[in-house]
């Protein structure tokens, strides 16, 4: 066959610019949180569970002189929020992926992928109002733990600190989440695998109780657990008092919320080339 | 070929090989396709499921990447300049486009402004579209009340928002009620209208290539078997087609019995109780009461015994070899449909 000259006298259509894609994404998901708000009502459900449950039921460690020596005198339930807050972000963002899967079934996945619209802005968009409701669920925690009896001797400044860890923590399990989602295809296979994970990183880490008070084994362990790092700055943030390690875990958090998100984005690159 | 337009489209050798996962076996989906799709004409692929339309769709779309061969689309090579074709194309895909939780209007505004529109276009072209299509009045109704239909037909208003020159609509009647898919085919012809834009449609329904298509392409097993406009392809079978529905049939019998009667391109089929036997004919009205005569010299039972001129049925049984198989119709419109192999 000849080559045949065609003429481009019709021009291209203007492209979108990565921040109106991001925001447009964005909006949709924010559409869809509104007029599903019973989804991330229900998630706040655990954690209110978990409060009331937790906290009655260790209140005495909070008066053991050991627990006081390793962990203050602010009671159970004040150490026990940091951890049901990043508790929360844990299992709320294990279902991230579930909107990727939902739009590769229905086939609006592949309205994106043919559509002139940067992979990145796809991730950036839904993962933004996946952090937008982290932060409110992360609020309705922190007034429940308040209403409880804990008190947050870091101020408004602390409260910051520990909302923007817990932003963090929500980054690198949403983009974990939905890069699973984009190579298993498959809720069941997520969901399974999120709580796999769920449990094991809660409790091999000083969510619930202080390193001094852990058998040697899991305390090496919870040393070297992101969940540890997110928990122990924000219990930093809310109690005015950080870790001696602090910038060493923020820097972890930081480093594997950039990997992860990268991995999201690599994942929605690879989906396309398997189709 | 057709020289007195540019082609919108030029594909030459494509092969997609989709590799196996776990213990599925790999499927060679296109075997060295090859197409040019003229500018501003409605161009059909019709085919059997299976045959390869939407794996060509998909590789026009920027969707999927062929394994080997090259494609241009709008003057734009698929592989190295995607995002150009990208913006060039609308795509309707077999599944949905839109959001079931957002309106009508939230989900074209969506899809304009992602596509590069200012606010206030997208609106405009958003209500310009839904008016269009039928839609205005539930456009604050989200997507998830919408009939089957009208869900179509803002798919197709999705594609549009970008004022793409070449739209593909993949199977767009499939699982439509007669009324929507009478509707759609009225929205394509409205469509094909304009001179510029290019309409590139899959099909397995017969009637909808025959009445929709300005040229037509028919694809089995992964390769282009003929391409012409329906009325050229069916004009370049001479004579008429002569049809017997069997009853019990043996093929060979029939073969047999049939063998004097001067037809040409016998194809008996049979499945279960029911069988068919086409066939071409220079003269249909000698041509029927000899068959009937052999048939009943035979001792074999037949129903109906029809001569008509070429249908794209027709077309199709000379370039492939066999008929499609009418138990598989969609029990909708009534409409035949190929059957072989698993979905596309």
């Amino acid at each position: 066959m000849t080559t045949v000259a065609i003429p481009t006298t019709v021009s291209a259509p203007e492209r979108a610019g990565w921040f109106t894609q991001t925001g447009q994404v964005l909006r949709r998901w924010l559409i869809v949180t509104i007029r599903q708000v019973w989804g991330p009502v229900m998630s706040l459900v655990q954690p209110i569970i978990w409060i009331l449950l937790f906290g009655q039921v260790f209140r005495s460690l909070g008066d053991l002189p050991q627990f006081a020596a390793a962990a203050g005198t602010g009671g159970y339930i004040e150490y026990l929020v940091p951890g049901i807050l990043m508790m929360t972000v844990l299992y709320s963002g294990a279902w991230a992926g579930t909107g990727y899967i939902d739009d590769i079934n229905s086939g609006v996945m592949d309205q994106y992928l043919s559509s002139a619209i940067r992979r990145s802005a796809i991730i950036t968009g839904q993962l933004t109002q996946q952090l937008i409701v982290n932060v409110v669920q992360s609020l309705v925690v922190l007034g429940i733990g308040w209403l409880g009896g804990a008190r947050y001797a870091g101020g408004i400044g602390g409260l910051l600190v520990a909302l923007a860890v817990a932003t963090l923590l929500a980054t690198i399990f949403c983009c974990a989440s939905t890069a699973i989602a984009l190579i298993s295809r498959n809720q069941i296979a997520l969901i399974s695998l999120s709580q796999l994970i769920v449990l094991p990183a809660t409790f091999l880490s000083t969510t619930m109780m202080p390193s001094a008070l852990l058998p040697d084994w899991v305390a090496a362990v919870a040393r070297w657990n992101p969940m540890t790092w997110a928990v122990e700055l924000g219990r930093g943030g809310l109690s005015g008092e950080y870790p001696d390690a602090a910038w060493l875990q923020v820097a972890g958090l930081v480093a594997l919320a950039a990997l992860a998100f990268t991995w999201a984005v690599r994942s929605i690159r690879a989906y396309q080339r398997s189709i | 070929m057709p020289e007195s337009t540019t082609p919108a489209i030029v594909a030459e050798n494509l092969v997609k090989v989709y590799r196996g996962r776990g213990r599925k076996p790999g499927v060679r989906a296109l075997d060295g396709l090859s197409l040019t799709v003229p500018e501003g004409r409605v161009f059909g692929l019709l085919g059997p499921n299976g045959a390869g339309k939407s794996t060509t769709t998909k590789i026009l779309t920027t969707l999927s990447r062929p394994t080997s061969g090259t494609a241009r689309v709008a003057g734009h090579d698929v592989a190295r300049e995607a995002d150009a074709v990208r913006s060039a194309i609308g795509y309707v895909s077999q599944g949905a486009s839109t959001d079931p939780l957002l309106t009508a209007l939230e989900n074209l505004e969506i899809a304009g402004r992602m596509r590069g529109a200012s606010p206030s276009d997208a609106r405009a072209r958003a209500k310009r579209l839904l008016d269009d299509f039928g839609l205005a009045d539930a456009a604050a109704r989200p997507v998830s009340t919408f009939s089957g239909g009208m869900r179509r037909r803002l798919d197709v208003a999705a594609a549009l928002m970008h004022r793409p020159r070449v739209l593909f609509l993949d199977e767009p009647t499939t699982g439509l009620d007669p009324e929507a898919r009478a509707a759609m085919w009225a929205e394509i012809r409205r469509l094909a209208a304009h001179d510029s834009l290019t309409v590139v449609l899959t099909t397995h329904y017969m009637e909808e290539a025959d009445r929709l298509a300005d040229e037509l392409l028919i694809v089995n097993r992964g390769r282009a078997v003929v391409q012409g406009s329906p009325g050229d392809l069916k004009a370049a079978l001479h004579g008429d087609s002569v049809r017997v529905s069997l009853i019990e049939p043996d093929p060979v019998a029939v073969r047999a019995a049939v063998a004097r009667v001067g037809l040409r391109d016998v194809v008996v089929e049979a499945s279960g109780v029911d069988g068919v036997l086409v066939a071409r004919t220079d003269d249909a009205s000698s041509a029927v009461g000899a068959v009937i005569a052999a048939l009943d010299a035979a001792g074999i039972r037949f129903g109906q015994v029809a001569a008509s001129h070429p249908s794209l049925d027709d077309v199709y049984l000379h370039f492939v070899g066999h008929t499609f198989d009418p138990s598989t119709s969609s029990g909708t419109g009534g409409s035949p449909v190929f059957t072989e192999g698993e979905a596309a």
